[in-house]
């Protein structure tokens, strides 16, 4: 166990250059961009060039580039990542209340999405070419096929709109309701820490729609994924001499082929987790869903550098972590990995 | 606890429990405690509050509604009759935390006698003294200084405090604008005690406590403010400057997607909400589910403005070539579904409007014939090459504009190519005035035609779309500002707007209409030149 702690730690520190170059690059790249945020944010019925100037003053764009570099890396270093001029907060307080908004859809998409996509997959390599196979080819294109923002306002304009089952979309939380105190940040979990069933099933109800969105999208790769390797899997010898020895077909499946099966799956799953909690910002803005990546996008828009390089570098970070946490998660599905 | 009404809460919640059984016990008793939600407003917009402090550079639209409401101004403006629904009058003010105010004869010094039972929301008294302290303030900060100054308004030293409740603004000239000025979302009352307990040296007028944090006195105050999020408004009972607001609660939400805003009102699960796409508002009226009351944005306008310092451009002839190829009708119906009021097509004798009122319809309409022959005139017979742009942003309207522009321009040898341009950028090139052509709506917070005129005719700043220089417009404003004869003042605004046709350094399209939909019990929406809502006013009939 000691083991696992220390080569984690190295692994982490490991990642630190990593996490720089990103920084560094994000930083250039935002300064490269079109788009004046001085003008911008100065804009007021009657700002002049003095009023520019004085914007410009304030958000540090007076200085050279590499002068402004140095200055945020100095600021990072001691946790300020700047104020966001769009929400006028601190950058880190806008991330850290929005990011298990993000999380928590994020996690429950990938749970409903592998609720399906193991057992389909699964299906489709035990009967490979039969119907329920192409059943499942088709499920998948189509999801992948459609893009988030569409499934999203089909599913609302199906689902609340015209049936009225799901409560309406906007946010984590029925707005009439009173959000338990804040622990975690999950919605879900707070609420059964405050022992309040009733905004636990509003916020699940609120949950519901955007996460499925969520899981459609990234079915195809999980499934595809888990067809394939479960493929690989049954042509091989051990199952081939599973089944010889009489082994019963559910023990031959679930223990022998998937167990050997699910270690590619892990790592689209890893990948599926992290790409998500980037890039479902259409999902957010389609359910008006407070997490991180509706407010990068608002941010980039009104050139708002703060929140782009804070975002950036968060999402850098959690790759970081998830790599490490399907690592750790290969060592226990197959003993002879270990993380170096 | 509040509550939807019990439909929606069922729903919701078989919802959430038909997809996890296993929990469906702790559900449905929600419906139980059931207050009525007729008290509750609750609106749906598509921009996002940032800051509470209207002063803040860079405070959006938003940001400026919920300032009005959370806060008293001295004076206010009345209002008119407008369809279903009113306008603000801008010709008629009245007091608000003021009880009246007095202008001397000579113009210089106006008076203003404060209600003597107003109250902070922390039950403090307002009185002179955090009026004096809020002025100040309102002409010391950069954005909110520079607006105060186009009254005349531009140092501490005009504020004085003659007793508890009387306080004194002296001007070097009668500037028209000067109480005018005071109505608008900078210069709010601030309870000064508790905003200066926050002040820091480098910070005396606690601009960064009061972006979260509220000194006010207004109808409203925040009871929790999630920025980018959702506001939530409670009424102050204590309130003097008006009669007491209907509704006791107020909820602003953040809904990005237009399509589910229009859901929500048409579905009776939100009250409000004033930034639909046109189509929507179209449809939702055409279904008779909502109440939709539409008012002519008075002090906005859609234009096309050309770069007046730079060829071919720089010549008025090939301004007014484009002005005549220009297909208004067409353009009004594809961007707008003709919601709103046009300003072309109007009919001058001896080239000098009836009014001096602005904006107004300008004698501008469809005529090749004319644009040819202006064209010819101005050397470019066989017309020219030029770029055409618009901010993504406002792409709904911008696209059908361009694209029927670049078509009609064809028909006179233009050739035009269209650039989108991200809004960010769009600003940074129309300050350094690097487009040639370009397409931008406008909005004067005081719609006074020496204002528009000196606003965004002339100058360096971005707000002169056209670049334009000239000698005759600068003379008529900088007079006409201190003209206390209303006749003289009156000609002058003519002969400004008969300027603005001669030389066509813009061509106004139109002023877009404000769709303000609402559920059918809504009433009382106001026009306010911020053009946001003021909850104040609303009530729900039974």
């Amino acid at each position: 166990m000691r083991t696992i702690a220390y080569r984690s730690a190295r692994r982490l520190i490991a990642a630190l250059p990593v996490l720089l170059g990103v920084l560094v690059f994000t930083f250039v790249l935002m300064r490269m961009l079109p788009g004046d945020p001085a003008v911008f944010f100065a804009s007021g019925p009657s700002s002049g060039e003095a009023e520019i100037e004085a914007m410009r003053v304030k958000l540090g764009l007076d200085r050279s580039v590499p002068e402004q570099l140095l200055l945020y890396l100095g600021d990072v270093v001691t946790g300020d990542f700047g104020t966001s001029m769009t929400t006028g907060r601190p950058v880190l307080d806008d991330l850290s209340e929005r990011l298990p908004a993000s999380l928590e859809l994020t996690i429950l998409a990938l749970i409903l999405a592998l609720g399906t996509a193991l057992p389909l997959g699964i299906l489709a390599a035990l009967m490979p070419g039969s119907m329920v196979d192409h059943a499942v080819r088709i499920v998948c294109t189509a999801g992948v096929a459609m893009p988030t923002f569409v499934s999203g306002l089909l599913l609302i304009f199906v689902f609340y709109y015209l049936l009225g089952w799901s409560p309406d979309p906007t946010g984590r939380i029925d707005v009439f309701l009173i959000a338990p105190p804040e622990v975690t940040g999950f919605l879900l979990i707070d609420s059964l820490i405050a022992g309040d069933g009733e905004v636990f099933m509003a916020a699940l109800g609120q949950l519901l729609l955007p996460a499925i969105t969520m899981a459609l999208f990234v079915l195809a790769p999980l499934a595809r994924m888990t067809r394939a390797s479960m493929l690989a899997a049954l042509g091989g010898d051990f199952v081939r001499t599973a089944r010889a020895l009489g082994l019963p077909a559910w023990k031959v499946v679930n223990v022998y082929a998937l167990r050997n099966a699910i270690l590619p799956v892990l790592t689209t799953t890893g990948i599926m987790f992290s790409t998500m909690l980037g890039a479902n910002v259409l999902v957010e803005k389609v359910f008006s869903w407070p997490g991180v990546g509706s407010y990068t996008l608002d941010a980039l828009l009104a050139s708002d550098y703060a929140p782009v390089q804070g975002f950036v570098l968060l999402m850098a970070g959690i790759f970081v972590i998830v790599n490490l946490l399907v690592d750790l998660a290969y060592g226990i599905a197959d003993p002879r990995v270990a993380i170096e | 606890m509040l509550h939807t009404r019990p439909r929606g809460r069922i729903r919701a919640h078989l919802f959430a429990a038909a997809a996890s059984a296993a929990l469906t016990l702790i559900g449905i008793a929600g419906a139980a405690h059931a207050q009525s939600r007729e008290e509750t407003l609750r609106v749906v917009t598509g921009g996002q509050v940032n800051s509470l402090d209207a002063g803040m550079q860079g405070i959006t639209r938003d940001g400026f509604g919920l300032n009005w409401n959370i806060y008293d101004r001295l004076v206010s403006w009345d209002r008119k009759k407008f369809g279903d629904g009113y306008i603000y009058d801008f010709d008629k003010m009245k007091g608000e935390l003021a009880e009246s105010f007095t202008i001397s004869d000579d113009g210089l010094t106006v008076t203003f006698n404060l209600r003597k039972d107003a109250t902070f929301h922390d039950g403090s008294p307002i009185t002179a003294e955090d009026v004096k302290w809020s002025l100040d303030r309102a002409v010391s900060l950069k954005g909110p200084g520079a607006q105060m100054g186009t009254g005349s308004l531009k140092s501490p030293d005009q504020f004085k405090i003659v007793d508890d409740h009387t306080i004194q603004v002296t001007l070097d000239k009668p500037d028209r604008l000067a109480v005018p000025n005071l109505a608008v979302v900078f210069p709010v009352i601030l309870n000064s005690d508790l905003a200066k307990e926050h002040a820091t040296a480098e910070d005396p007028w606690a601009t960064e406590w009061l972006k979260e944090n509220q000194a006010s006195g207004g109808a409203y105050k925040v009871s929790s403010f999630k920025a980018g999020q959702q506001v939530v408004l409670d009424r102050f009972d204590d309130w003097k400057s008006g009669p007491l607001p209907y509704f006791k609660r107020i909820i602003v939400q953040t809904v990005p997607e237009a399509s589910t805003r229009a859901s929500l009102i048409e579905r009776g699960d939100a009250d409000l909400s004033i930034d639909l796409q046109s189509s929507d508002v179209l449809a939702l009226k055409g279904r008779d589910a909502v109440k939709v009351v539409s008012i002519p944005q008075i002090n906005a306008f859609q234009m096309i403005a050309f770069n007046t310092r730079m060829a071919p451009f720089d010549d008025p002839r090939v301004r007014q070539a484009v002005a005549y190829a220009l297909p208004f009708d067409d353009m009004f119906t594809a961007a707008l579904y003709r919601r709103g009021a046009p300003l072309w097509g109007a009919k001058w004798e001896n080239g000098l409007p009836d009014t001096g009122k602005f904006p107004q319809r300008l004698p501008f309409s469809t005529n090749l014939d004319k644009a040819k022959a202006l064209l010819a005139e101005a050397g470019h017979p066989g017309g020219f090459k030029t770029s055409f742009s618009f901010n993504v942003g406002s792409a709904a309207t911008s696209e059908p504009i361009a694209a029927l522009l670049k078509e009609s321009l064809a028909k006179i040898g233009i050739d035009v190519t269209v650039e989108k341009v991200p809004d960010a950028q769009m600003g940074t090139l129309i300050s350094e005035k690097k487009l040639p052509f370009f397409t931008e709506s406008a909005i004067a917070w005081l719609p006074s035609a020496d204002y528009f005129f000196r606003v965004f005719f002339q100058g360096e700043t971005r707000w002169n779309y056209g670049s334009f220089v000239d000698e005759e417009l600068a003379e008529l404003t900088a007079k006409a500002r201190y003209e206390r004869d209303p006749a003289a003042y009156e000609t002058a605004a003519r002969r400004m707007v008969a300027i603005a046709a001669e030389k066509a350094p813009v061509v106004m399209l139109w002023q877009p209409a404000l769709d303000a939909v609402m559920a059918k019990d809504i009433d009382g929406f106001t026009y306010w030149f911020h053009r946001q809502t003021d909850y104040r006013s609303l009530t729900r009939t039974k």
